[in-house]
């Protein structure tokens, strides 16, 4: 899951990068307001942690500039600020949640998850599809009940794919999915992914549209 | 308020009840002397003429100290004597037999006392002064004819008294309902509601303190402000480390690999310092803006200078940065030496820490008049003149600084600077190119 991580406090953007990336995240960290909402419009982020003390551009008015652009984008306000007027200014001017420091790194872990679920209509924090189960939460993945191993990049790709079900996801969507800033992405590298992951779930657990992506059909058909 | 406090009703209702008592009191005692006055003239006037009938009375008819009779309830209280050549010709019932007064004394008015009665007598002789006519009467009658006047006088004012005590208790009441109409606005007035006082159907008397009050709710509601502020940037600089804090254990328990390990361990170690730093800087100035009245004394400035730099100076040396002290003399100063050296110290940490590596730190002392004038110049980048004017402001931070500062250095050194009427400006170094703050000690 790619996200971006906006904190201007050095140590403590460090901290939020390396925990969130433990936890399997992608995340690309940028210190100030006017680089946050630059990388919001540039790039399709499964979702955001927001400070809102910000040098430049302050928090709110980098939420506000996304949203009065259109960005639906899940954000999470992580701030000092912690009145109530100031919680309710955060959610009308439209965050997503809004978390008050300090944060346990877990906690902040399953609620952008249940942001990004939330934002794509699914109930539950498990993934299904067909016979195969996805646990964002626990990285892991059964099929049939029985456990799959996974490489963090198929996971990742499993991932994109179950929680857009019946929507053709392009390659360079999924590439931004799969990596962050100052990775380098390998040529052909969701191709050879879906192939590891057709061979290890079933080959008709994933559908290539050719020459635009691939999709994952869902339950409901569309 | 208080319930003890006095009440304007009560004592307005004291002022007019005096006042009212005091009128009355003052018209009784004017009507009892006039008409005291009044009364005794009408009764010696009546005195004289019944005299002057009795001297005209045909002597001849004159018995021998007859006793004339009595025709009206007042008569007793009035009494008469002819006397003709020495001898009682005539009286009334009531009259003494012995003269009403000296046998010699010429025509005119005098008191007589027989036994506890006292008389107000009128004495003539006739032309030929033989015939001499006593007309008298008993004073205790003027005084119940008096009695009876002011009584007539005195009932329908006390009656009026109650009628005028409750007129003036309603007069004041409602004379002081937009007083109380005030009060009940105020007090259902929600405890945080900090705007004016609405000023309509308000007297001109009220308007004064009504404009002190919104005066006062005016401060109040700044004051409240800046303690919002205050407290919302606060949370900021506290959580802020110790959410870092929190994370980079968090990463550090969590890590597989050793150097992430370390690398978050070392995040951990920063961010306690930081968090120290803070406490520190907090705790100074929490004391430094208690501390209204410091004691003062004579402080010699460049001795404190000297034992700053010298604490400070490990860590300038480890930054590669060359500092230096430009002051030769004494330099002395009016003011607590342990807050100065506070000053001084914040002044020389912030040029250690937001100077890059390499560049030159120089302190100066020197003398401008009579003014003794602390110079901090760096080479470090300096700063724009939009941060330079927001300097001092609680927890402004320049934006994009790396360095772990929290912005409070600045307000605790120009706290102390106002304690020490001291005046702080802040420019570019002309000779090292970065920041240049100048303490000036009127």
């Amino acid at each position: 899951m790619h996200i971006l991580l906006v904190e201007d406090d050095p140590l403590l953007g460090d901290g939020l990068r390396a925990g969130l990336r433990q936890l399997g995240f992608q995340v690309d960290w940028v210190q100030s307001g006017d680089a946050a909402e630059r990388e919001l419009r540039a790039q399709d982020y499964a979702a955001a942690v927001l400070d809102l003390g910000l040098p430049r551009k302050d928090g709110m008015d980098v939420l506000a500039a996304v949203r009065a652009a259109g960005l639906a984008t899940p954000v999470l306000v992580l701030t000092a600020r912690d009145a109530v007027p100031d919680r309710i200014r955060g959610l009308d001017a439209g965050a997503d949640d809004y978390v008050v420091k300090p944060v346990d790194l877990h906690e902040l872990a399953a609620r952008l998850r249940a942001l990004v679920r939330r934002a794509h209509g699914q109930p539950r924090d498990r993934l299904q599809a067909g016979d195969v189960e996805l646990d964002p939460a626990a990285r892991t993945v059964r099929k049939a009940g029985m456990p799959v191993s996974l490489s963090t990049r198929e996971f990742d790709l499993l991932h994109a794919l179950m929680l857009n079900t019946n929507r053709v996801m392009t390659r360079e969507r999924l590439e931004q999915h799969l990596y962050s800033w100052g990775q380098e992405v390998e040529s052909n590298a969701v191709e050879v992914h879906v192939h590891n992951l057709r061979r290890k779930l079933g080959s008709t657990l994933i559908q290539t549209v050719r020459g635009v992506g691939y999709v994952l059909p869902g339950p409901a058909g569309a | 308020m208080s319930r003890t406090a006095p009440s304007l009703q009560v004592r307005l209702l004291g002022l007019m009840f005096g006042v009212l008592a005091a009128v009355w009191a003052a018209t009784l005692a004017l009507t009892l002397s006039d008409t005291r006055h009044e009364l005794g003239e009408l009764l010696d006037a009546h005195l004289a003429q019944s005299a002057s009938l009795l001297l005209v009375h045909d002597a001849d008819e004159d018995l021998e100290a007859p006793a004339a009779p009595s025709l009206h309830r007042y008569a007793p209280r009035v009494a008469f004597q002819v006397w003709r050549d020495g001898r009682l010709v005539l009286r009334s019932a009531n009259a003494p037999m012995q003269p009403f007064g000296p046998r010699a004394a010429s025509d005119g008015f005098s008191f007589f006392t027989d036994g506890d009665v006292c008389w107000r007598v009128f004495a003539a002789w006739d032309a030929a002064r033989r015939r001499q006519v006593y007309v008298g009467e008993r004073l205790g009658a003027r005084d119940e004819i008096l009695g009876a006047v002011l009584r007539g006088v005195s009932l329908p004012l006390a009656l009026a008294l109650p009628v005028l005590g409750v007129a003036t208790w309603w007069t004041v009441r409602r004379g002081l309902a937009p007083l109380r109409r005030l009060g009940r606005t105020l007090a259902a007035r929600r405890p945080d509601a900090l705007d004016p006082v609405p000023q309509d159907g308000m007297f001109a008397e009220m308007l004064p303190p009504a404009a002190a009050l919104d005066d006062l709710l005016r401060r109040i509601g700044e004051l409240l402000a800046n303690e919002r502020r205050f407290t919302a940037d606060a949370a900021h600089e506290l959580r802020t480390p110790v959410a870092a804090i929190r994370m980079q254990a968090q990463v550090a328990r969590a890590a597989a690999d050793d150097a992430v390990r370390a690398h978050a361990l070392d995040g951990l170690l920063a961010g306690c310092d930081r968090a120290a730093r803070l406490i520190d800087q907090l705790l100074t100035l929490a004391r430094v803006e208690s501390a209204q009245a410091p004691e003062m004394g004579a402080v010699e400035l460049a001795g404190v200078a000297r034992t700053v730099m010298a604490e400070l100076a490990p860590a300038a040396l480890a930054k590669g940065q060359q500092v230096e002290l430009d002051a030769s003399g004494t330099y002395e100063v009016r003011g607590n030496a342990l807050l100065l050296a506070v000053l001084v110290r914040n002044l020389v940490d912030n040029a250690v820490r937001y100077a890059p590596q390499g560049t030159a730190i120089r302190v100066r002392l020197q003398r401008e008049g009579g003014a003794v004038v602390l110079d901090v110049e760096d080479g470090g980048p300096g700063l724009p003149d939009a941060d330079l004017a927001r300097l001092g402001e609680r927890f402004f931070r320049v934006p994009g600084s790396a360095a772990s500062g929290s912005g409070l250095g600045w307000s605790i050194v120009r706290r102390i600077a106002a304690v020490h009427h001291a005046r702080v400006d802040v420019g570019r170094s002309t000779r090292l190119g970065g920041l240049n703050v100048t303490v000036t000690f009127g």
